[in-house]
């Protein structure tokens, strides 16, 4: 076993884990910062966002906007102080990257320019193209190269944290390229693992977002937070699941069912806007939730359209016109030509909602703090109480610079103060740690490992999809706890050690199915419709006076999850209806008329 | 077309092969399924000792670069339908990377290579972000746009024989990104920049192959960078020259 | 636990495995007739610079079977360069204002036509003007 040391360790090279390691090495460069990842930094799946990073800039925009449009956008269970911290600094942080370099698209007169998203009243989202996400990541990964104070480690792939007395101490890992096991220890130690959608079998993720650090974290101890609440993106390709962003429709580009009929009008979004002249917030620009869901219906009502790789709908791009799509949405028409064959400047793309995002995660406080003294938690695996239960469009990449910022200078306050627990007491956890990991490998059970992963993956999509029936969820709470069972028993056929991925995988199933259990639990637990959670047979409306909480799952070994509930943060905005398209402007004129004449 | 498809994979286990030799596997063949679904198969169904690198799935990562028929291409934007026809692929590790195992190959020697160019923007006077942002217009945006799409994929560096002679060689993506940096209006950092586009190393050892630009599966065209690198080292050299007749220090 | 990785050593026959390979020792192989066709030429002002009738037979030798083969082989050589360095031209230059980022195909179409009149024009119009005489 190679030990080694640091003053932060950050376990993550997407947006959040480098932001959080410039900010740390900004904040003090005499810290030495650990930069941890199972894959090189540029491919982290950040690199994978394609519409954009919201920011208000417009002069008809403004802070309390923006605040209220992610408010109603969660259903009201993002925590109102984290909300208004976050407005405040997401412009800030946008502006901090296009110092850095970042290529944001331009408006004629050189100023950033801005487009349309779901959810949001007014133009905010800031946009490199169609490859956001990509440009960002490797704009923070450049930037992180000119510190060097910030030692990577790439290709070291986690497995677990090492706690003594209650207090997170370092992390330990297998370097992949030999198999060697690596403890590094440090007093401040950042989550930045991303999301979790890979529980899923259909999703827009990468192969690498299988909920490591959620699952390291609630091993130990810290309570995941709103797990229920997981975002299907109402555009991903039928089979593959790659996402065709939400700018195409910010864009202009409208849904259609299988008779040509823009059906968004019959779920509380219309009116219909005319083609070419989208809405904010309307139609098209509802939030995804809503879009979502309504898609269910289309396809319980036979109104979807068979594609090879299964059901769909059309999304139309054609009269925004070659030029237009060129210029915005150059990636979208690679992706449509090469993975399923269509030029959407000629044809409609067939699309469909799949596993998105998890807009619950790690609990932290409004700082990235966990519950574990020395723990921080930052980006997709972290919960810090902004998006409520359903996360808009472009929220996240933003909250990936502000918090990803707020966690660098907070370890590094704590790393300059902060002492680490025993020593001893660490390494010999890790040395534990190390014996059962080295007993998976090559383990001589019965069970596939593809056969648990596969079965993992439908069980989830059958019971904790978009809608959630009793039934469904309490089979697949059961197939959880069975798969579980069978994990113990993995058969796995590769028992060397250089870039052993067999291996890595089966830990990467553990992981994925301790997040699929808090989901699941947690989602049996809330007895209501919010957000993306939706009941539709035996909870069908949002209940405020049981479940304006936050539900927090607790690990509880062989043991279902068990599920306790901590208070929303609400500061000024009280639960209300979630208008959209013309309710919603029926909703403001009348609002207004009663402030003219009080 | 026969409805299975013959994958020979160069499969390398350190410790305990001396070189790669190749594997057979037969994977069902349907038109729309990549190669790297492909090995994805053969990982599940049947050899979970295969070793190779993905991630997003949709040719944006760069993990999954491989020779495909001796060709490098990414795996994940490759259809297994270009080859129905002969029935069979052929698939190693990138070229000229040291082969760490079966389809991975050891790019750290790349990567070494992106920092030495220093790709980050300096400014002459900070300007704080309260300020609000430097004005670019889309003209000169574009001006290294095509430049900033670079996935790290690598395949430019197995395509490139200079850099297969001698690994020093900075070689086509990172020389593109020092370009990338310097053609941008907001950056005043060039001039750091020219000592490792003019070293031994940079752009001079590009003897102008070209096939780099051939297999960048995002058209980046890093041959067109790098050759316009020698332009601007040239009158690099001849500034210098000047400043030296006139007494002053080289830069 | 240290790492084993393997290096394929690079052949002398590396370029024969690719076909963009062969195009471009093709490309740099058209050298070498060039080099010679300049050293016939240089051999030929010598000669002339020793009378006429050294002249006059160097012209004659070049009549043999195996110098016009080579002058083909030359010319073909000539043309080969001249177009793979047209090509590269978009690599190495920006026009401004003509090309948001390189040159296009049909500017080189455009810049050979033009040069090809120019050219022409020039040949018509030097007897006119008495030239050579
Ligand atoms: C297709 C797609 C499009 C999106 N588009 C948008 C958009 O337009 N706007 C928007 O706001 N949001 C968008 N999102 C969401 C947003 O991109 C993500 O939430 C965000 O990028 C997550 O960033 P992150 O830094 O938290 O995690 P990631 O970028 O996923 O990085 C996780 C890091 O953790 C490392 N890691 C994980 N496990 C381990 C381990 N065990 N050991 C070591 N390292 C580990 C990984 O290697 C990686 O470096 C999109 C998401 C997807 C999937
Ligand atoms: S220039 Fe092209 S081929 Fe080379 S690393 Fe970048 S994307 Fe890959
Ligand atoms: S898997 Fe990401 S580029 Fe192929």
């Amino acid at each position: 076993m190679r030990q080694e040391r640091a003053d932060i360790v950050i376990i993550g090279g997407g947006g959040a884990g480098l932001r959080a390691a410039i900010a740390a090495a900004e904040a003090d460069p005499s810290l030495d910062i650990a930069l941890v990842s199972k894959v090189y930094p540029m491919r982290s799946h950040t690199v994978a966002a394609e519409g954009g990073c919201a920011g208000v800039v417009q002069d008809h925009d403004s802070l309390a906007h923006h605040f209220d449009d992610t408010v109603s956008g969660g259903d009201w269970l993002c925590d109102q102080d984290v909300v208004d911290y976050f407005v405040r600094h997401a412009t800030e942080e946008n502006l901090r990257l296009e110092h850095w370099g970042c290529p944001w698209s331009r408006r004629p007169d050189g100023r950033v320019n801005v487009r349309a998203f779901g959810g949001m009243k007014i133009e905010r989202t800031w946009f490199a193209a169609d490859k956001t996400g990509f440009h960002i990541l490797h704009t923070l990964f450049q930037t992180s190269l000119k510190f060097p104070s910030i030692r990577r480690y790439d290709e070291l792939f986690c497995t677990d944290l090492l706690v003594a007395d209650g207090q997170c101490g370092g992390v330990q890992g297998i370097h992949m390229a030999t198999g060697e096991t690596v403890a590094l220890l440090a007093p401040a130690v950042i989550i930045a693992t991303g999301g979790a959608a890979r529980v899923y079998r259909y999703n827009t993720n990468g192969g690498i977002v299988t909920g490591d650090g959620m699952a390291m974290a609630y091993r130990q101890g810290v309570p995941l937070r709103d797990m229920e609440f997981v975002q299907y993106h109402p555009t991903g390709l039928p089979g593959s699941g790659i996402l065709i962003t939400e700018a195409a429709r910010g864009e202009g580009g409208v849904l259609t069912n299988s008779e040509g009929y823009r059906y968004l009008q019959d779920y509380g979004l219309g009116p219909e806007t005319p083609l070419g002249a989208p809405q904010n917030k309307t139609m098209e620009l509802g939030p995804r939730d809503k879009v979502s869901q309504a898609f269910w219906h289309e396809s319980q009502a036979g109104r979807t359209l068979s594609s090879p790789r299964g059901e769909a709908v059309n999304l139309d791009l054609r009269h925004l016109g070659e030029a237009r799509i060129n210029e915005r949405l150059p990636f979208i028409r690679e992706l449509a030509r090469t993975y399923i064959d269509v030029d959407p400047v000629h044809e409609a793309i067939p699309v469909r909602p799949t596993a998105h995002y998890t807009m619950g995660g790690i609990q932290t406080d409004g700082r990235t703090a966990t519950v574990m003294p020395g723990l921080f938690a930052v980006g997709e695996c972290a919960s810090v109480g902004l998006h409520g239960a359903n996360r808009l469009g472009s929220n996240s990449l933003a909250e990936l610079s502000v918090f990803g910022r707020v966690a660098g200078e907070e370890a590094a306050a704590l790393a300059r103060s902060g002492s680490t627990p025993p020593e001893a007491a660490l390494l010999g956890e890790a040395r534990d740690n190390a014996a059962r990991w080295e007993a998976l490998r090559g383990a001589r059970g019965t069970e596939r490992l593809a056969d648990l992963r596969n079965a993992m993956a439908e069980a989830m999509e059958e019971g904790v999809g978009i809608q959630r029936m009793p039934g469904a969820m309490e089979k697949t709470a059961a197939t959880l706890r069975e798969l579980r069972e069978r994990y113990g028993h993995l058969r796995l056929e590769d028992d060397s050690l250089a870039f052993n991925t067999e291996w890595l995988s089966a830990i990467e199933l553990g992981f994925l199915l301790d997040v699929a259990q808090a989901m699941t639990a947690a989602a049996l637990a809330r007895r209501e419709s919010r957000g993306s959670h939706q009941r539709p047979e035996d909870y069908p409306t949002r209940d405020d006076a049981g479940y304006l909480k936050h539900s927090l799952a607790h690990y509880r070994r062989a043991d279902a999850p068990e599920v306790a509930w901590q208070d929303v943060n609400i500061t000024r905005s009280r639960p209300g209806e979630r208008l959209y398209g013309g309710a919603a402007r029926a909703k403001a004129d009348a609002d207004a008329k009663e402030e003219a004449e009080p | 077309m026969s409805d299975s498809i013959a994958i020979y994979v160069a499969r390398y286990r350190p410790g305990q092969d001396e070189a790669p030799t190749e594997q057979r596997y037969d994977v069902p063949l349907s038109t729309d399924l990549s190669v790297l679904e492909a090995l994805n198969y053969i990982k599940d169904e049947l050899d979970p000792t295969l070793a190779y690198r993905w991630s997003c799935r949709m040719a944006i990562c760069g993990s999954c670069g491989v020779m495909i028929d001796g060709e490098p291409r990414l795996g994940c934007k490759t259809f297994l339908r270009e080859f129905a026809d002969r029935g069979e692929l052929h698939l190693r590790a990138l070229d000229n990377f040291p082969v760490e195992r079966d389809l991975i190959a050891d790019v750290e020697r790349f990567m070494d290579h992106l920092e030495t160019v220093k790709p980050w923007t300096v400014h002459n006077s900070e300007r704080p972000v309260s300020e609000g942002e430097y004005r670019q217009t889309p003209a000169e945006l574009e001006r290294y746009q095509q430049f900033s799409q670079c996935i790290n994929c690598g395949l430019c560096y197995a395509a490139c024989p200079q850099f297969g002679r001698d690994d020093s060689f900075l070689g086509p993506a990172a020389l593109t990104l020092a370009l990338r940096y310097n053609l941008d209006s907001r950056d005043d950092g060039s001039a750091g920049r020219m000592a490792a586009l003019n070293a031994d190393e940079g752009v001079w050892r590009c003897t102008f192959v070209g096939y780099c630009s051939e297999v960048c599966p995002k058209d980046v065209d890093p041959a067109q960078a790098v050759n316009r690198g020698k332009v601007a080292s040239t009158i690099n050299y001849g500034l210098n020259l000047l400043r030296l007749a006139r007494g002053e220090h080289d830069t | 636990m240290t790492r084993k990785p393997y290096r394929a050593p690079q052949r002398w026959s590396w370029w024969l495995k690719n076909p963009a390979y062969r195009r471009y020792l093709l490309r740099e192989a058209t050298a070498l007739p060039l080099f010679i066709y300049a050293l016939v030429l240089v051999t030929g002002l010598y000669r002339y610079t020793q009378g006429q009738l050294a002249f006059t037979r160097w012209l004659e030798a070049l009549q043999a079977p195996g110098w016009l083969v080579f002058h083909a082989v030359a010319v073909a050589a000539c043309v080969l360069h001249a177009a793979t360095w047209i090509e590269l031209v978009p690599k190495l230059l920006v026009v401004p204002g003509i090309s948001g980022r390189s040159i296009k195909r049909g500017h080189q179409v455009a810049a050979l036509i033009g040069s090809a009149l120019v050219l022409g024009a020039a040949l018509v119009s030097w007897p006119l003007a008495g030239g050579a005489s």
